[in-house]
């Protein structure tokens, strides 16, 4: 895929905002300073994975989970390198691919579906239904993604 | 039907690291110390923010690391039961959690606490010095360098999602003096929906003010953008990997905790929005 000079602008801002965003979250949720860089990196690449693949003209929901996978997977490994839980990296890491206007248009709808009169309430309805249909299954393909990783790399008889 | 058969129907003599009599017993009195100590890891961990199948793990190995055969852990969304088993002797005891917020350092200290004790580097009186001192963890940051980081991760959230820089500057005023809102709740012990609330009515409010003055041209962005750092990312997370592994009852506590939150988040900025009057976008 060759890029434009704007859309290579554009995603590199994003690739940096992504990681500025995850260190962010990382410090709201008490990370220890020694972590946040690698919860930087986590964001800034599950970011990118999504972008690459919704740029090649795939559906958000199928680029979001492929993303949050890298991030589940790359949140095994700084838990492995670090001697620590993989938590720590993933929930920062993940915060860049929530999709704050679809939830916002979706309450938005909501609302207005109560207070809509004639034939506007289909219309209302609509626009509530698709907006919290793909919050609901882009967050549930984001806490899947990053869930998964660690079913099939720490696999042990259960021991309590 | 002796102990000893009981013992290999449930599996136990198949633990690789502990098999069964291989460890002096201990007396009642350091069962005491042992499933004390086990229940305050576990405490630690379900209030700050780890998921039901690590604490289980978590408490079962502190417990056998420090000398018991064996712990029965219950994980509810609220207490945790323990029972820890040594020879013929067993202690049962309940501690009830209070969900206070997400510390990723308190989490990172415990595990490295419980690898400590496995090597057996640490002894039990030196174990609770050290689970004092990590539950005494407040704040790792200043509380206004929080607030300013905060600020930033939202206003770049804004221009992730497709804000103009001036929305992206509100949403840095916005999220920044919520947050500052957030602290001093939290600081008054406020019920943490109400505490949600409040805040997105503050991010809201102030963003609708912005929205009205007409400096930007991507209004949704802001008043999506200014809010998230409400957004109840590891109620959810947890919820999907409780759920995953078989924990349902704490993994669907989790997901409508998650839920509630989000709905306290849609309330504030709702009534911010009335009161401003920006409803028509």
């Amino acid at each position: 895929m060759i890029m434009s000079p704007e859309t290579l602008g554009i995603f590199l801002q994003d690739v940096v905002l992504s990681g500025v965003v995850a260190a962010g979250f990382a410090i709201l949720f008490n990370v220890p300073p020694r972590l946040l860089f690698a919860c930087a990196i986590g964001g800034a690449v599950g970011r990118v994975v999504r972008d690459l693949l919704m740029g090649g003209g795939m559906n958000i929901e199928p680029a979001t989970l492929i993303g949050s996978l890298m991030i589940g997977i790359m949140g095994e490994y700084f838990a492995h390198r670090y001697k620590t839980l993989a938590l720590i990296f993933t929930v920062s890491a993940s915060i860049p691919m929530v999709p704050g206007v679809f939830a916002y248009r979706g309450m938005l709808g909501l609302i207005r579906l109560s207070n809509a009169t004639g034939d506007m309430g289909l219309v209302y309805l609509n626009e509530a239904a698709i907006n919290l249909t793909k919050t609901g299954i882009i967050l549930g393909t984001i806490t899947i993604g990053i869930a998964m990783p660690v079913l099939l790399f720490r696999r042990s008889k259960p021991i309590v | 039907m002796t102990t000893e058969d009981l013992a290999t129907i449930d599996g136990v003599s198949e633990n690789p690291l502990h098999p069964p009599g291989s460890r002096p017993p201990l007396d009642r009195e350091e069962l005491r110390d042992v499933i004390d100590l086990s229940l305050w890891m576990g405490q630690l961990l379900l209030q700050y923010g780890a998921h039901t199948d690590r604490i289980e793990r978590t408490v079962h190995r502190l417990g056998t690391a420090l000398g018991a055969d064996w712990l029965d852990i219950l994980i509810s969304p609220n207490a945790i039961v323990a029972t820890t088993i040594s020879g013929d002797e067993f202690r049962t005891k309940i501690r009830r959690v209070v969900s206070i917020g997400v510390n990723m350092t308190i989490l990172a200290e415990a595990e490295t606490l419980l690898l400590q004790v496995e090597h057996g580097e640490l002894t039990r009186i030196e174990v609770r010095a050290e689970l004092k001192r990590i539950s005494l963890i407040r704040r790792v940051y200043n509380r206004w360098y929080v607030i300013a980081w905060v600020g930033v991760a939202c206003a770049g959230l804004c221009r992730l999602l497709g804000g103009d820089l001036a929305a992206t500057g509100a949403t840095f005023i916005a999220s920044s003096v919520a947050m500052y809102v957030r602290q001093e709740l939290q600081h008054h012990y406020f019920n943490p929906l109400i505490n949600v609330t409040a805040t997105a009515f503050v991010a809201g409010v102030i963003s609708s003010i912005m929205i009205r003055l007409q400096i930007t041209t991507t209004p949704l962005q802001l008043l999506s953008a200014s809010v998230l750092m409400l957004v109840p990312g590891v109620p959810l997370i947890n919820s999907m990997q409780d759920i995953i592994r078989g924990h349902l009852i704490t993994g669907f506590a989790r997901g409508f905790t998650g839920m509630l939150i989000a709905m306290s988040i849609a309330l504030g900025l709702l009534l911010a929005m009335l009161l401003i009057g920006v409803e028509g976008l």
